[in-house]
């Protein structure tokens, strides 16, 4: 090809990201990432120093992240996410991860959890559909009530059809935690309509975009059904490659104004009250 | 940097995804939108309707555009659906068709030397890729099965998963030296750096898996991998220009001012 191609041609941002690989206008608030080694899946880069070497490469200013430890090794729980943030404070914060399998360490957790706001997190994660529990279940109840009452976020695992976390118990805990800022972890996946209502009838719901990118149409959907100020970037780090969801935001037919809402207008407006001095530095990257 | 898509589709499935891509023209359209030079084309209907059908409509549709290049699907012969393999060649160095796709468990059919032997036999003979979808007709164990019956075979593992199927496609590269994989939905963070580093750039394709993923995403990722820019140009270009090379006799007379040499050899 020896023209420009159309989606470079076409957005001033694309052009600098495919450039250099990152934007000093558009810096990226990735809100769903992970850390740590799991059992399914190889990671080149699982640990923070490379992630964070990965999020310098690609403009990722800020990762809110839960520990895979935190998520799969009760034993261990939120202390692996607690220590990665303390180790990399500007560039990391937490979930705080319930397993409602295990009540007491919520307990545990919550006894302390106040005095590592906003230092280390910024709200809770909820992992349902692995975790076998539905969140609408009273164990996840402690959780839900601190985050509506403090008004936090709560980033939720949710998948189309799922009894544990999918479109119809969503709506459940939608309506009874109005207060709470509700994060779709992969946007109800699969069930693309029913997020977008979920996100028209809840002003408390936010579509987050991890394993959303590879499914070609869903971003221009979500743009015109529920509103690029609706929609929250997201890679699952250290699963997905931040550089393959930039190429996908540049090739999917929508305009600089839904991009920028995308990568961190929209984070910046959720994080402001909890992290102010995170969201309001300057947007220099490494 | 020139990329040559070696996975892609068009046509209507039978499913309707968000963004079907129903004609030739769009796909095209697409194409120049995102940049992306060629493309190694099957269509839809070869899997959703039938291989006899599907390949005819892709054949018309691909005949006046050089930039694309056939990926026909075939099925075992017994019943006498589909030519003896010398003829079949012949057709498909007739039509730019330089590659072949199968999908037995969706066209039920076991993909071994008892049903499918001499077909696979010839293919290894001129070195033929085989293109097989793990997301779309055949298991990880057709694809080990295979592979144990046939170590010579060209074949190109595409499709293989957004989870990091590592672990599924490592034994197969170090076990058997004309298996590549693509790079549709291989969204590992650090999965293209890793691979090279342990098997060089050459058994890498770019794929997109394009229309269902977007040809943007893979574009970005290969772009902006920390790997030198000549194993980028391989992957993107040149090892899909050298596995189909030879094939057809044309295609060295279809290039349009990229050779192989200019899309980079790893």
């Amino acid at each position: 090809m020896t023209e420009v191609p159309g989606m470079l041609r076409d957005s001033a941002l694309a052009r600098e990201f495919w450039e250099h690989g990152k934007s000093e206008t558009c810096p990226i608030y990735d809100m769903h990432g992970h850390m740590g080694v799991y059992h399914s899946i190889f990671f080149p880069r699982a640990e923070a120093a490379d992630m964070i070497r990965t999020m310098d490469d690609a403009g990722v200013r800020l990762l809110l992240f839960s520990h895979h430890a935190a998520l799969h090794a009760p034993n261990l729980a939120n202390q692996p996410s607690i220590d990665a943030v303390r180790r990399f404070p500007d560039r990391l914060r937490a979930y705080c991860t319930v397993n409602p399998n295990y009540p007491e360490r919520l307990a545990e957790d919550l006894e302390t959890f106040d005095e590592l706001v906003p230092d280390v997190y910024v709200g809770f994660k909820f992992l349902s559909d692995y975790h076998k529990v539905a969140l609408s279940d009273a164990r996840y109840r402690p959780a839900w009530e601190v985050a509506n009452e403090r008004e936090l976020l709560v980033l939720a695992h949710t998948w189309g059809g799922s009894p544990y976390d999918g479109e119809e118990i969503v709506r459940v805990v939608a309506e009874r935690y109005p207060k709470v800022k509700l994060l779709l972890g992969h946007s109800c996946h699969g069930a693309w309509d029913a997020a977008v209502q979920l996100a028209r009838d809840f002003p408390n719901i936010y579509l987050e975009l991890t394993a959303v990118f590879d499914d070609r149409g869903v971003i221009e959907a979500f743009v015109e059904g529920a509103g690029s100020d609706r929609m929250l970037f997201g890679t699952d780090l250290p699963w997905f490659d931040p550089h393959h969801a930039v190429g996908v935001l540049m090739d999917a037919e929508i305009t600089d104004e839904d991009r920028h809402n995308i990568c961190h207008c929209n984070a910046e407006r959720l994080l402001a009250p909890i992290v102010p001095d995170l969201v309001h530095a300057p947007h220099g990257l490494g | 940097m020139h990329y040559f898509d070696c996975n892609v589709f068009f046509g209507l499935p039978s499913r309707r995804p968000p963004t079907p891509v129903a004609t030739l023209q769009a796909l095209l359209a697409a194409m120049d939108r995102a940049g992306v030079d060629r493309a190694l084309v099957w269509h839809i209907a070869q899997h959703d309707l039938a291989p006899q059908t599907g390949n005819a409509l892709l054949t018309q549709a691909i005949a006046p555009h050089s930039r694309l290049f056939g990926c026909w699907a075939v099925l075992p012969n017994q019943a006498h659906e589909f030519p003896e393999p010398p003829v079949l060649f012949r057709q498909m160095q007739r039509t730019r068709t330089v590659a072949l796709r199968v999908f037995p468990d969706s066209h039920r059919y076991l993909l071994n030397r008892v049903s499918i032997g001499e077909l696979l036999e010839a293919m290894v003979a001129r070195r033929m890729p085989l293109f097989l979808s793990v997301k779309r007709g055949i298991s990880w164990r057709g694809v080990y099965d295979v592979l144990a019956e046939f170590p010579e075979l060209t074949c190109v593992i595409c499709d293989h998963g957004c989870w990091g199927e590592d672990r599924m496609f490592r034994p197969l590269l170090e076990r058997y030296p004309n298996v590549y994989v693509d790079t549709a939905q291989y969204l590992l963070d650090g999965g293209i750096e890793a691979l090279v580093a342990d098997y060089g750039a050459r058994r890498i394709l770019f794929g997109s898996g394009f229309p269902e993923s977007y040809f943007g995403g893979m574009m970005m990722a290969l772009k902006h991998a920390r790997i030198p820019d000549e194993a980028k140009a391989a992957i993107a270009y040149g090892n899909l220009t050298r596995l189909i090379d030879g094939i057809v006799g044309e295609v060295g007379a279809i290039e349009a001012g990229l050779s192989a040499t200019e899309g980079g050899e790893a």
